[in-house]
């Protein structure tokens, strides 16, 4: 009981576990054959056999590459406790060979506690990787690099690869490389005496399948039976759940949502905008309902159904022109149009040419309208080519929803 | 008991004071005692001032409860865990502000860059360190930055050094003021951190690599005590990247309806009977060109002030007939207003604007699609105005009629009899209009625009030196010479003035070519204003 609420409690109980991505693959560590027990088992044989490996991994955006392998460190720090040392690098931030060997330099000297020297210089913190190296594989201890944003660091000329890799083929280091990217071509990236040196081990993450997305809302969304938040609650709101979860038309939410992306990522999204009624205190069907709407949205309808009337002209004189197929149009050619729109339809909503250049600088801010090749140009605004960037239909659509569209537009679109 | 230092003034009340905080240098010069500068405490990541309930909030902010109670779900309860999200909309939407005075009620800390005002990575990276480290930038330190902090490897590693001394900071505040029942200035642990005009990232040079650290920045430092918010005018589908990014959550904000932009008007208003029924008049024919706020805005002010102009007491409730009264004094300006959208008038251009509505009530122009001035509003010497005649006739013109246009006799010797005009040479006229709409004016080198020009003012020396001996004046004069000698830096301030533009100097082609940039009825003011001819001269076929 409490003065807390316990639907508040479970609320942040959940939101906790959506930040968390380790949280979500615990789900799937058990079964034998996954990409998690794979990866644990080439690690583990390379740490407890004292041999060099590498392994990408590869699979797109939201699919857990970084998860599992959080995991995996995480069980083999706890197995073996003083044999592993982890460097982590990632391809956005250290994709620079300066930057790379600064940051393996600071980690390393974190880990040992040495003192790090910030002005230490490329070669210095070079020839420190290649001693630490040596020293651990002296020691038996394994040392693993962690390449997040693999095909990043394959840009350029790929020396922090080279020495890497190349470091590896010497008998006395211990060194596994672990590269993880989205791009399921990475290796195809690397350089011929890089590749050379690269064992092709590659484990490929796929994004999970319906069975698995059911099973994964259980697992987060289910409350545990032992934790601070009062069991009569527990119990009622995990049988609710479930009922609801069993429902045909909660499972018909779920395959549209992962029809259009089925990543992990995009789960979790859904579910951090299923917001549960404080008041009631459990999930409902409704929830679900509104937290796909929001989930699926249409960008350029919300843009059109914000278009003042004279946006909207203009953008039906450029569709006009389009079906013309005129190949390329511009401001001065489709005030041409408005003109003769206004003369043979005989609208009231006539304004002046700056006005229009106005409400057309907008329409290139919301993205409706784009400049073609916007670069080479020094003509002024109003010469150069423009492009309509929605399609007919969308428009047609646009215009109805809109709420201060008058009627005359959908005549003149549809005659037109 | 406590004796925290008291904020000197409560900030985030203007947009223009974010990357550094304010400082107090003059207050501190004044006392003779204390002879350091104000130095910051964890107060300053909080927005000062009273507490701010929520029905405060959605009255300060109308239009927008549906909105604003999705963020409180968003961010959720105190220091729970939230994923980034990402706030998109119009310009002049309300989202800064909607996000800021919602900190306001909430009293959570937070810190607010904007990438308007920090405009490369190095700026806004230190920023938002200075702003975490409690760091000021003033004459002491020589407004430096707390650290240099130029690559996102480095400001990983701050930020992250950074963070955990201000939630240490915070978690130590909240425990010891637990204890006192009064009022506490800031809740929780968690610091959010708000980057504003996202949109503008796009168009900086290391764009490709900086939008993708930032939309990853969450995942990079694994601290849950972060919240990161996102504001930007473009949606999240115009942020294009070769191998995708990680997704924040979006939230939209609609453009204002009609209703919306009545309410935010109403409000603050001293007398808002009067305002409403200005309002009645105004709102609808503005409101079919844009619904911008910061546009509208500016034509109402000066609308209004036109529309008190007959009342002499401004405080008085306006009855049927006053309304009726004050609307027939407003209505002829309301046309041309609406043909010039965010134009804030200076203060000459008032007088003469005043004196040019004066015409128009009398000639009870309704449409106002002309032009509203009829001369050029600012100075030009003779010799540019020329030159820029010049310019325009070398563009619209082809080159191949200079010999006959410029000739002694004006062209009119060649001209022949005017046949009738067949299908085909009607069909091509259109085709070469249609060209002409799209390419635009052409480009022409630097000879053919002095030849021109020596053309014109010999032509126009000419005359003057007719009407000058038909007045029995002093003939001569500067005459040519005065007007060649410094053609070439007028040319140049034409160029930077953007009337002419220079295209890029290329080894093969030639000298560089120019274009003339001026649309004709500027043109046309400027010959008007020089009693030149343009008609004789310009091409029209």
């Amino acid at each position: 009981m409490g003065s807390d609420n316990p639907a508040e409690k479970a609320l942040i109980l959940h939101r906790t576990r959506l930040s968390n991505p380790n949280f979500i693959f615990t789900h799937f560590s058990n079964s034998p054959d996954t990409n998690y027990s794979k990866l644990k088992f080439i690690i583990s044989s390379s740490v407890t056999e004292a041999c060099n490996n590498s392994v990408l991994l590869l699979g797109p955006r939201g699919c857990g590459k970084a998860a599992v392998l959080e995991l995996v460190l995480d069980d083999l720090l706890k197995e073996y406790p003083d044999m592993i040392t982890t460097i982590k690098l990632n391809g956005l931030l250290h994709s620079d060979d300066k930057c790379a060997l600064k940051e393996i330099a600071r980690q390393l000297c974190a880990e040992h506690q040495l003192s790090f020297s910030k002005v230490a210089s490329f070669d210095d913190n070079n020839q420190f990787m290649i001693d630490i190296l040596r020293e651990c594989g002296l020691a038996h201890k394994t040392v693993i690099f962690v390449l997040d944003e693999f095909d990043l660091f394959a840009q350029g000329k790929q020396r922090l690869l080279y020495s890497l890799l190349d470091a590896m083929q010497s008998v006395s280091s211990q060194a596994v490389v672990v590269g993880i990217s989205c791009r399921l071509d990475a290796d195809q990236l690397l350089e011929k005496r890089v590749r050379s040196r690269f064992s092709h081990r590659k484990l490929l993450f796929l994004p999970p399948s319906a069975e698995d997305l059911q099973g994964l809302i259980k697992h987060m969304l289910l409350l545990p039976t032992d934790s601070s938040i009062s069991d009569d609650y527990t119990t009622e709101f995990n049988a609710r759940l479930l009922k609801l979860l069993e429902d045909g038309r909660c499972k018909d939410i779920i395959d549209t949502l992962s029809t259009s992306d089925s990543t992990f990522n995009h789960l979790i999204r859904f579910i951090a905008v299923c917001h549960m009624d404080m008041n009631l205190g459990f999930l409902t069907l409704e929830n679900f309902k509104a937290a796909l709407t929001g989930v699926q949205r249409q960008p350029k309808l919300e843009c059109l159904k914000d278009c003042s009337i004279l946006e909207l002209y203009i953008l039906v004189c450029m569709m006009r022109l389009e079906f013309r197929e005129q190949e390329s149009y511009n401001f001065n050619t489709m005030m041409k149009e408005y003109s003769s729109i206004r003369d043979s339809f005989k609208t009231c909503d006539y304004y002046a040419r700056n006005v229009c250049l106005r409400a057309f600088e907008h329409l290139l801010q919301r993205e409706l309208i784009s400049l073609v090749d916007s670069r080479g140009h020094t003509q002024s605004l109003e010469f150069h080519p423009v492009k309509l960037l929605v399609s007919a239909p969308e428009l047609h659509l646009g215009l109805k929803s809109n709420r201060c569209c008058p009627a005359i537009l959908q005549k003149i679109i549809d005659r037109g | 008991m406590s004796k925290d230092k008291t904020p000197q003034t409560t900030r985030r009340t203007t947009r223009l004071s974010t990357s550094s905080p304010s400082l107090s240098n003059a207050d501190a010069k004044l006392t003779k005692c204390c002879s350091t500068p104000h130095s910051l405490t964890l107060r300053d990541l909080v927005f000062g001032g009273e507490i701010f309930n929520a029905d405060d909030l959605f009255a300060s902010l109308p239009g927008r409860r549906g909105v604003i109670l999705e963020l409180i779900r968003l961010l959720g309860p105190l220091n729970s865990r939230m994923l980034p999200l990402f706030l998109y909309g119009g310009v002049s939407t309300g989202k800064t502000t909607t996000v800021l005075q919602m900190f306001r009620h909430f009293k959570r800390p937070f810190v607010y860059v904007s990438c308007r005002s920090c405009y490369n990575p190095r700026i806004l990276f230190e920023s938002i360190i200075n702003q975490l480290l409690l760091h000021s930038k003033n004459e002491g330190n020589g407004y430096s930055s707390a650290k240099r902090c130029e690559k996102p490897s480095d400001f990983v590693n701050y930020l992250q050094d950074a963070l955990g001394y201000v939630i240490n900071g915070l978690k130590e505040k909240t425990e010891k003021l637990s204890l006192k029942k009064s009022l506490k200035w800031v809740k929780g642990s968690m610091v959010y951190l708000i980057i504003d005009n996202l949109e503008l990232v796009r168009d900086w040079d290391k764009s490709l690599s900086i939008l993708p650290f930032l939309f990853k920045l969450y995942d990079l430092l694994k601290m849950p005590e972060l919240g990161l918010i996102f504001i930007s005018s473009a949606s999240p589908d115009t942020y294009h990247s070769d191998t995708g990014y990680t997704e924040p959550i979006p939230l939209y904000f609609p453009d204002y309806t009609e209703e919306d932009l009545r309410q935010i008007f109403l409000r603050n208003q001293s007398n808002p009977k009067l305002y409403a029924s200005f309002l009645d008049v105004v709102l609808k024919p503005f409101s079919r060109v844009t619904r911008r706020l910061d546009e509208i805005s500016t034509a109402f002010s000066h609308l209004f002030k036109i529309y008190c102009e007959p009342l002499e007491d401004q405080t008085i409730v306006p009855n049927e007939e006053t309304k009726r009264r004050l609307f027939s004094h407003l209505q002829p300006h309301i046309a041309p207003s609406l043909n010039e959208i965010f134009r804030v008038p200076s203060v000459c251009s008032e007088n003469r604007a005043n004196k040019e509505m004066v015409k128009w009530k009398l000639s009870g122009n309704k449409l106002g699609v002309s032009d509203v001035l009829e001369e050029i509003d600012f100075h030009m010497s003779v010799c540019a105005k020329y030159l820029l005649i010049s310019a325009f006739l070398a563009s619209r013109n082809p080159a191949t009629l200079d010999a006959s246009l410029f000739d002694s006799t004006g062209g009119a010797a060649t001209r022949k009899r005017k046949r009738k005009a067949s299908e085909k040479s009607m069909e091509q006229k259109d085709i070469a209009e249609q060209e002409l709409l799209m390419k635009g004016p052409g480009t022409f080198p630097l000879e053919r625009l002095l030849a021109i020009f020596q053309c014109i003012t010999s032509v126009a020396d000419y005359s003057a030196e007719e009407e000058e001996l038909d007045h029995g004046g002093l003939g001569g004069g500067a005459g040519d010479g005065g007007l060649m000698s410094d053609v070439l830096l007028q040319l140049s301030s034409l160029c930077s003035a953007n009337f002419i533009s220079k295209g890029s100097s290329c080894p093969l082609e030639g000298s560089t070519r120019y274009r003339c940039t001026v649309d004709e009825n500027m043109v046309l003011k400027v010959a008007r204003s020089m009693k030149f001819p343009l008609s004789k001269y310009l091409y029209r076929n």
